[in-house]
């Protein structure tokens, strides 16, 4: 990992640090100054107890994966659709970082340019539009189905993440440095794109060009 | 700790540190400047009563914003209400630390780069950060829960995406030429080739069209038109919060000014600057001199534009950029392609 590689993580752990700070502020104002002070008695800890751990990539991962999930959850659980958008946005931003640790450079900005910047905004425009309430009416219970098959399924999943954490042992996920150099740069993603790939580059966009002219079409069509 | 990772930390600080500290005081300046030359323009004397010239006014703006009360009015949404205006001022701030401002220097026997990061990736950061700007405005009018906010909020967000387009098309004619997404890159490129405006006018032209519509300034300032919205997205905001709106402004004023000088104007380049011999420290001031001074050059020419130019009417508005703007980038960089592969970009 090089100097600029620490640098850039570094930013971009603290943006999602801040993030959180304001989230947090946001949605309970009572009790800002204690996340604040929990916030920064945690990172505080952390570094003392180990300041190697500035510079090691899982760190920075264990704490994306953190804002990653309390994200995700909050999406499902905040009755009300605005900010579940937001959410989501925050969600996006983690997997861009996720990208950047596996030293996906390119792909971590084009995660932030398509997703939180174009597809997002179009989601937010519609929740505006449509000016959904807060909706109370998702906390209403399913019959006695509904709950049994709701347990049977979340005991399956538990079991298969269960399964699979289990044998995971200490070993790391990654190397750090075991990355070629220039993988995952704009150069290297552009060379394989449109060299060895370029037949399913060029079908992908033929396609979202026809998907494009499709939804016009058919919006346009009760106009004529 | 590994002592180049500490040394990393330490310099990345003190340049962020510095970075925000000199941001903020142009950003206070700029607005003195902006009424200055508005009433120089207007044949008005302006500010002129604190400190020489009106030189302490802004101080005294901000201290009059810190003490006034901060009203939050009891029907907005209160969790985004507080958010948008921190939302709004993060991404141009964002987009400002991968631009450089000079070449990198050797001072105190550390090879010091003058930028915040030097990100390989420097132009798509720049695309990525410029896009998050809309969710600020958009928020603030949604969450103040006010027509006329809400209005505003909507317009933005529909010029911001409209603008953004022609501006990303427009830069890839930069990078065809340069082959390289990095910024320094980009710079080099032109102390080496000379500067990409001598090639690129229509380019840079449209370029800052769509910096002025990214700034919501006039003749774009739609989202704000006091005739027909009241005051827009911010409506409903009083106090800190009301400025914090007017700092994203000029904030992104600078960093579109910081952005037009680095793609199109060389950057800290000066031409003829080795034919002086000067030594390294005192080359690299003047560069960086030269650099602020072109930044400070865009700036004059946005308040200029402001206080010379009447509003758009929103279809105009529309029609400009999805009619007009994008075909011609389109068409620039078909041009721009040509050159490359007939080798005279």
């Amino acid at each position: 990992m090089t100097e600029r590689d620490v640098v850039i993580r570094l930013l971009l752990g603290l943006i999602v640090v801040v993030f959180a700070f304001a989230v947090i502020r946001a949605l309970a104002p009572a009790r800002t100054v204690l996340a604040g002070a929990a916030l920064a008695a945690g990172a505080v800890a952390l570094v003392a107890l180990n300041p190697a751990a500035l510079a090691n990539v899982e760190f920075w991962a264990g704490l994306v994966g953190f804002a990653a999930i309390l994200s995700a959850l909050m999406i499902v659980i905040h009755p009300n659709p605005m900010v579940s958008v937001l959410f989501l946005i925050v969600n996006l931003f983690c997997v861009a970082l996720f990208y950047l640790i596996l030293n996906a450079q390119f792909l971590a900005a084009i995660q932030i340019i398509i997703y939180a910047g174009a597809i997002m905004v179009l989601f937010l425009f519609v929740v505006m539009l449509l000016n959904l309430k807060a909706e109370e009416g998702l906390t209403a219970r399913g019959g006695g189905p509904q709950r049994i098959g709701a347990v049977i399924l979340g005991g399956l999943f538990a079991g298969l993440l269960f399964d699979a954490i289990r044998d995971r042992g200490p070993q790391p996920y990654f190397e750090p440095g075991s990355f070629a150099s220039g993988f995952g740069t704009a150069r290297e993603l552009g060379g394989l794109l449109f060299t060895r790939y370029l037949f399913a580059f060029e079908a992908a966009s033929l396609l979202l060009i026809a998907a494009m002219i499709g939804a016009v079409i058919l919006a346009k069509r009760r106009l004529r | 700790m590994d002592p180049a990772v500490a040394r990393v930390l330490v310099e990345s600080t003190v340049k962020i540190a510095l970075f925000f500290f000199v941001v903020l005081t142009v950003i206070a300046y700029m607005t003195w400047v902006e009424r200055r030359v508005s009433a120089w323009i207007q044949d008005r004397r302006g500010p002129n009563r604190v400190g020489p010239f009106g030189l302490l006014q802004p101080l005294a703006d901000g201290i009059k914003f810190l003490f006034k009360e901060s009203i939050v009015p009891p029907h907005v949404y209160r969790p985004v209400y507080l958010l948008a205006p921190a939302l709004i001022f993060i991404p141009s701030m964002v987009t400002l630390s991968v631009v450089p401002i000079g070449p990198a220097v050797s001072l105190f026997g550390w090879n010091i780069a003058l930028q915040v990061a030097d990100v390989d990736n420097g132009i798509l950061v720049i695309l990525a950060f410029a896009s998050m700007g809309v969710y600020g405005i958009a928020l603030a009018g949604w969450s103040s829960q006010n027509k006329y906010s809400l209005m505003g909020g909507l317009r933005s967000s529909a010029q911001l995406i409209s603008y953004e387009l022609a501006m990303g098309i427009t830069v890839v004619g930069v990078l065809m030429v340069t082959g390289s997404l990095r910024l320094n890159d980009i710079v080099t490129h032109q102390i080496e080739h000379g500067w990409n405006v001598l090639y690129q006018l229509p380019g840079f032209l449209i370029f800052l069209t769509a910096a002025f519509a990214e700034t919501n300034r006039l003749p774009f300032d739609l989202p704000e038109a006091e005739t027909e919205l009241v005051a827009g997205y911010h409506t409903e905001y009083s106090g800190m919060r009301f400025s914090m709106f007017y700092m994203a402004e000029y904030a992104n004023m600078i960093t579109g000014s910081a952005l037009a000088a680095t793609l199109y104007f060389g950057g800290y380049h000066v031409p003829g600057l080795h034919a002086l011999g000067l030594s390294e420290p005192l080359a690299a001031a003047v560069q960086v001199l030269a650099f602020c001074s072109k930044v400070a050059f865009f700036l004059f020419v946005f308040v200029w534009v402001r206080w010379t130019l009447p509003r758009f009417r929103y279809d105009q508005l529309m029609n400009l950029g999805w009619k007009a703007l994008l075909p011609i980038s389109l068409l620039h960089l078909l041009w721009v392609s040509f050159l490359v592969l007939t080798g005279r970009g």
